[in-house]
C-alpha cells in the first residue's frame, strides 16, 4: 500500500481494527520477548502483558498506514488502564496526532486507543515514527 | 515499602537476531531495518537493529514485577528511543523511585526507567508512573 504522508492531517483516522488477543498470539509475543511475568487475575485469567496489548495496537497501524522501509520509532507513550484477559476482543482506533516536516525527516505522532468489548479504554498511547520525506 | 532513591530489580535481555525475527512475525513488524542484512547495510546503522518495542518490553516486565497488576491497571510510560540496540547485544532494563506521593488510599510511585547496551550507552530513556493501592 503506498501512503502519501504529507496528506495524513492531524486527526484522520488511519487504523481501525478489531483484534483478539488469542492465547497463541500472546505466547507467540511472550516467546519472542522472554517475558517471565505471567501474572493472572483474581479469577484466575491470564493477563496479557501490557507491550503485547500495545504491539497488537500498532499493528494496525503498521498494516494499515504502509509505514515504509527504514522508518524509524523515536518515541513511545503508554497508559494502561486495565489488565487484559486472554481470549479478549479489542477495539484499536489509531488517529493522526502531528504530522511535520524538519531538516527533510518527517515526524508523524499516531495517538492510539484500545478499548474493550465493554467500550472501556484499557490502552492509550502516542507513537513518534520519523521517515524521510520523499520532497527533502 | 517504595521510596524515592529506590532501585528497581533489572533486566537483562540477549538481543539475537532470532529474537528480532521472532519479534517481528509476533508484532507483524517486519520493517526491513530490523531483517534485511542488506538493506540495514545501506542505513546508518550499517546493519539490522531490534525493534524499540521489543526492548521497551523489558521495561515494562520489570515494571510487572515490582508492581504487579498495578502496572497493568495504571501504568503510564513516556520512552524516548535515543540509540539502537543491535542483535549480539546485551541490553539491561533499570529503574529507580525518583519520587512517591501518597493520597488516602493510593499512592503514586515515579520512577526514571531506561535500557543500557552492555558498552553502558543509554538506549531508551525515559519515566514511568503507577498508581498502587496502599496496604491498610
Amino acid at each position: 500500500m503506498t501512503v502519501d504522508y504529507s496528506t495524513l492531517a492531524v486527526g484522520q483516522e488511519v487504523s481501525n481494527r478489531l483484534v483478539r488477543v488469542d492465547a497463541g498470539t500472546v505466547a507467540k509475543y511472550v516467546g519472542a520477548v522472554d517475558d517471565a511475568t505471567a501474572l493472572t487475575g483474581g479469577s484466575g485469567e491470564a493477563k496479557a502483558p501490557p507491550m503485547a496489548v500495545a504491539a497488537l495496537g500498532l499493528r494496525g497501524v503498521l498494516d494499515d498506514l504502509g509505514i515504509p522501509s527504514g522508518a524509524l520509532h523515536a518515541g513511545q507513550e503508554l497508559r494502561f488502564s486495565g489488565p487484559v484477559d486472554v481470549g479478549a476482543s479489542l477495539r484499536c482506533r489509531a488517529t493522526v496526532a502531528r504530522n511535520s516536516v524538519r531538516r527533510s525527516s518527517r515526524f508523524v505522532d499516531i495517538a492510539l486507543s484500545v478499548r474493550d468489548e465493554e467500550d472501556r479504554e484499557v490502552m492509550s498511547g502516542a507513537t513518534t515514527l520519523i521517515m524521510q520525506d520523499e520532497a527533502g | 515499602m517504595w521510596e524515592a532513591g529506590a532501585s528497581l530489580r533489572s533486566v537483562e535481555k540477549s538481543i539475537t537476531q532470532e529474537r528480532v525475527d521472532d519479534y517481528a512475525d509476533a508484532s507483524g513488524d517486519f520493517n526491513p531495518i530490523h531483517l534485511d542484512h542488506e538493506f540495514a547495510a545501506g542505513t546508518r546503522f550499517g546493519r539490522t537493529i531490534a525493534h524499540g518495542m521489543l526492548v521497551a518490553a523489558s521495561i515494562s516486565e520489570m515494571m510487572t514485577a515490582s508492581f504487579g497488576l498495578d502496572w497493568h491497571s495504571s501504568g503510564r510510560m513516556k520512552l524516548r528511543f535515543k540509540a539502537p540496540v543491535f542483535p549480539g547485544d546485551t541490553a539491561t532494563a533499570f529503574g529507580e523511585v525518583k519520587a512517591v506521593s501518597d493520597a488516602e488510599t493510593e499512592r503514586e510511585v515515579v520512577c526514571t526507567v531506561g535500557v543500557r547496551r552492555q558498552t553502558g550507552e543509554e538506549a531508551i530513556s525515559g519515566e514511568a508512573r503507577v498508581t498502587v493501592r496502599r496496604e491498610s
